[in-house]
């Protein structure tokens, strides 16, 4: 018996095909609509989820915390001396002093990243020698060498040369030798970024001796971030300490609520489907009424007839899925995004040349059919049992 | 924490099967009210209709609720991101007290659209239909158990709020803490496995003797042993199975296996397990009305169908459960 | 006996104001391999009677038994499982679906009983080798002649094999030769062993010498002269 069931079923959706392919304007019609309501669900859940995902793989790189002398409420320079005074707490691997700033180029009017720490000091595995397409990080008596990024390249014109000058604050120029180049894997990351040595860094931003603008500590037991970031602050009152988990969660906050906010936007393109199916799935021409009370004179349950519209609900909806999450990923992966850009920019990290890639994994992709065939398939449950109740009788005569 | 997609995608999921668990419960109260078998006048005709319009929303709300259930789930493991202290979907849905009872109400919603389904299949065999009392004072029941997953739902993630300190996962189910916050200890692994493979040898005997000869008594023992088994197999799986599966002996967590990262491994177990458990306890719930008008032969057939079908999926339950756990043993410890 | 109705009535919308007795105490039997004729004008009642014996639905009052099955009481979906195995349909106009080929026309009616495609299409190709109209098998139904069209709906009313033909109105709208035709086939299926009940007021059908027995509806009433 099961297997003449499952015979049925497959009779049951060929005649559902074949349905939808006799009505071919109105089932492509509502494919249509359905898929493009799926493309701008699926491409902002996947743009959102992708940018999460890019500000994640940027946090691993940071230290576990970070420490910042606050004053009046704004960031100040931070004094080395305050190393010491976290000598004394328990599980701390390394505090690491770096100068972080922007340069602005008034002439070429870029932003870049000015990184200046001691590279050799920060713990394995947190350095970013790894991402190195060519040359080596500058050693800390290395004088004027830097590592630069892709857009720092293409800024400075460096094709074949390997130097350039940055201007001190007093506008006296100082010269860079670069010595090598990030790859492009962390763009993210490292496209507007400029490595030197703490001694170098200092003296383009004309920085006194003794002071940096932050120290990141790194600890030995990623489980005691909590523990040890609560004593240095009752350490060190008037430094901010930033812990990275603190920072993910937050990103993770801001895009969550972006997302959000984006599906309630396109909630509304939603509903507008869900009207329009109900719409089609209940006009019941005289033809379909003839053939469901053809089809039940000639031995059709109600629930055969209903079965039909339920796989064709299906194949719909399947299709608009397939359509219109793969048109999302296209246009996310391959065009950046580019009907969502003017939103996105200006308040996330996406950079011009962002190279996105969203992962799909089953927990997303149910996650936009929650949001798109399962209103589908209830806008279409009553009509469908509505034409399923034609009574047979309605064949005969006339 | 509404804004966020997964909050909206089940406050939205649940909106609709309350949408059409009240056009099931209406059309439950009027076949309460009229129905009167036998008659052709045309209201019997159009409560013969709505049968097709019940049985079609309850089908269609089964399939939600899975779909709802896993994404609860994974809203709970996507939570865990933004709630300080949370490592996993057990963190998250420990954030406050109504994430466990949301996630309990919604897997027994589907056991109770399952048996629904199954009663509503047992009384259309019969030219009396004579379950469509029980039936439909059943499915008025679906209404307040939809009100308070929707509700239970609604406070859990009205009640998330970033940056709330939880337990993780390493913390609840881990044996180093011995804080109060631990939802199982207190039973050793090994005693666990043995009652785990005790218990699957007794039901496999059981069901066996059940398939030669039935006994009432037997069919009724083997319903309890699949509802013992079922609890059971949770417990083993959370604390046991699972940090096979992570290969971290610390690392106890029901819900991670259903992560792209261990290959939608629970998706398996709990896909053999819980309709397993279903077609288990469904025998003697079909044997309570067999002496109804008719209905005799149908559910004889209906019980060795679930028996099989019960056997069959714990076999493959059992399989996928020592899986890792072999390939433990058997690897030496580098699985 | 294959038909037997005794007693039987059909009142629609019993109750209300529109409440209309379609069919008052009808008596009628029909053995296996008879060929009966209803007889009667539209609206005396032929059609509800045709439906009845057709399993469409079951009677107000009386007992009707189908194949040796009681109607009465029979809840929808029982009827439809019924129909399907012991009742043959022949529509007025045929009522063919014209956008599906003639092929998928006539296997219709196997599509719920599980009967995978290629058992399908060997049952079908049968019945249009005997009805001559292989080389129509892919054709939509739209498109073929009006004698193609009346084979087609016979082929599907016997595609399952039921005993019992039932054909409302069949030569309503043909003319005289594809009538005659009609009449031919049916009287070959009748010494099959064929069941037919033909609800028609053509002199072409219940004159025709195929025709064991003539019942006259008239008001909802079997007519004795």
């Amino acid at each position: 018996m099961a297997q003449s069931n499952l015979e049925k079923q497959l009779n049951i959706l060929d005649y559902a095909l074949s349905s939808l392919w006799r009505h071919r304007l109105k089932s492509l019609s509502v494919l249509l609509v359905f898929a493009a309501v799926i493309f701008l669900l699926a491409s902002f859940q996947m743009v959102t989820q992708a940018l999460s995902d890019k500000a994640k793989q940027v946090l691993t790189h940071t230290p576990e915390i970070t420490l910042q002398k606050m004053s009046a409420g704004r960031q100040e320079a931070i004094p080395l001396a305050y190393r010491d005074k976290l000598a004394g707490i328990f599980g701390i691997r390394r505090v690491v002093p770096r100068i972080w700033g922007y340069y602005f180029d008034e002439v070429r009017l870029a932003n870049s990243t000015v990184m200046g720490m001691a590279v050799d000091e920060m713990p394995e595995g947190n350095r970013l020698d790894a991402a190195l397409a060519k040359g080596a990080m500058p050693g800390p008596d290395e004088q004027g060498r830097v590592v630069v990024g892709h857009s720092i390249t293409k800024a400075l014109d460096l094709a074949g040369r390997t130097t350039f000058s940055l201007f001190r604050p007093d506008l006296s120029l100082k010269p860079f030798e670069v010595s090598g180049e990030f790859s492009r894997d962390t763009d993210i990351l490292t496209n507007d970024l400029i490595v030197m040595n703490l001694a170098d860094a200092r003296d383009l931003f004309s920085i006194p001796a003794g002071l940096v603008t932050d120290l990141c500590v790194y600890v030995a037991n990623p489980k005691e971030i909590d523990t040890i970031a609560k004593k240095i602050s009752e350490t060190l009152p008037s430094v901010r300490v930033l812990t990275r988990p603190q920072i993910q969660k937050t990103y993770q906050v801001v895009f969550g609520w972006r997302s959000g906010f984006g599906s309630i936007c396109l909630l509304s393109a939603l509903a507008a489907f869900v009207i329009l199916a109900w719409d089609k799935a209940s006009g019941l021409s005289p033809e379909e009424r003839r053939e469901i009370a053809i089809l039940k004179v000639l031995g059709w349950e109600t629930s055969d007839i209903l079965a039909v519209r339920f796989w064709e609900s299906v194949i719909v909806s399947g299709l608009a899925c397939l359509v219109g999450m793969t048109a999302a990923y296209i246009h996310v992966v391959y065009c950046a995004a580019a009907l969502f850009r003017p939103v996105l920019m200006g308040w996330s990290v996406l950079r011009p040349d962002l190279h996105l890639l969203p992962r799909m994994a089953v927990g997303d992709i149910l996650l936009i059919f929650a949001f798109t065939v399962i209103p589908y398939l209830a806008a279409t449950v009553i009509p469908a049992w509505r034409s399923a109740t034609v009574p047979a009788d309605s064949a005969l005569g006339g | 924490m509404f804004l966020n997609p997964w909050s909206l995608a089940l406050s939205l999921c649940s909106l609709v099967v309350l949408v059409l668990g009240a056009v099931a419960a209406k059309t439950a109260v009027r076949v309460l009210r009229f129905w009167e078998p036998g008659s052709d006048s045309n209201r019997q005709i159009r409560l013969e209709n709505e049968i097709w319009l019940s049985s079609t929303l309850v089908a269609y709300g089964l399939g939600f609720q899975i779909i709802t259930l896993i994404l609860f789930v994974l809203a709970a493991d996507e939570f865990c991101q933004v709630i300080v202290g949370a490592m996993c979907a057990t963190g998250a849905l420990l954030a406050n007290p109504y994430g466990m009872p949301a996630l309990l109400v919604k897997l027994f919603g589907v056991f109770f659209y399952g048996f629904w389904i199954l009663l509503h299949q047992l009384d259309i065999r019969s030219e009396h239909y004579p379950l469509v009392r029980i039936k439909y004072l059943a499915l008025l029941l679906l209404l307040p158990m939809l009100v308070l997953d929707a509700s239970l739902q609604t406070l859990y993630i009205a009640g998330i709020k970033p940056d709330i300190i939880t337990s993780c996962c390493a913390v609840v189910f881990g044996e180093s803490t011995g804080g109060g916050t631990n939802l199982i200890t207190g039973y050793s692994q090994q005693g666990l496995l043995i009652a785990f493979i005790a218990s699957i040898a007794v039901l496999m005997i059981v069901g066996g003797r059940l398939l030669q000869r039935w006994h009432a008594w037997l069919a009724g023992l083997y319903a309890a042993g699949w509802l013992w088994f079922f609890v059971l197999s949770l417990v083993v799986i959370t604390t046991v199975i699972s940090s096979y599966v992570y290969a971290m002996p610390y690392h106890k967590c029901p819900f991670c296996i259903l992560k792209p990262e261990y290959h939608y491994f629970g998706f398996g177990l709990y896909g053999a397990l819980i309709p397993a458990a279903f077609f288990g306890a469904s025998v003697p719930l079909a044997g309570l009305v067999r002496g109804r008008g008719g209905l005799g032969g149908v559910v004889d057939r209906y019980q060795r169908l679930a028996v099989r079908l019960s056997l069959v999926l714990l076999v493959i339950f059992s399989g996928l459960s020592f899986y890792h756990y072999l390939k433990y043993l058997i690897s030496g410890g580098e699985g | 006996m294959l038909i037997e109705l005794s007693g039987v009535s059909k009142i629609y919308n019993q109750g209300r104001a529109n409440e209309v007795r379609a069919l008052s105490d009808i008596d009628l039997t029909v053995e296996q391999g008879c060929m009966v004729c209803l007889k009667g004008p539209s609206g005396s009642g032929k059609s509800t009677l045709l439906a009845i014996i057709g399993c469409i639905f079951p009677p107000t009052s009386g007992r009707a038994a189908i194949a040796e099955r009681q109607l009465a009481r029979l809840p929808d979906r029982f009827l439809t499982l019924h129909r399907r195995e012991t009742i043959g349909f022949i529509f007025q106009r045929f009522n063919i679906l014209p956008e599906l080929t003639v092929l998928e026309n006539i296997t219709l009616p196997l599509l719920p009983l599980g009967v995978p495609p290629k058992e399908r299409r060997q049952r079908a190709q049968e019945l249009l080798k005997r009805f001559g109209i292989t080389h129509r098998a892919q054709f939509p139904a739209g498109q073929i002649s009006g004698g193609e069209l009346q084979r087609v709906a016979i082929a599907r009313a016997l595609i399952n094999n039921q005993p019992i033909i039932l054909a409302d109105e069949p030569t309503a709208h043909l003319d005289t030769g594809l009538s005659r035709e009609f009449m031919a086939i049916m009287l070959q299926l009748k010494e099959a062993g064929k069941t037919i009940v033909i609800a028609s007021h053509d002199p072409l059908v219940f004159e025709h010498p195929a025709i064991d027995r003539t019942v006259t509806i008239k008001d909802g009433r079997i007519h004795v002269p």
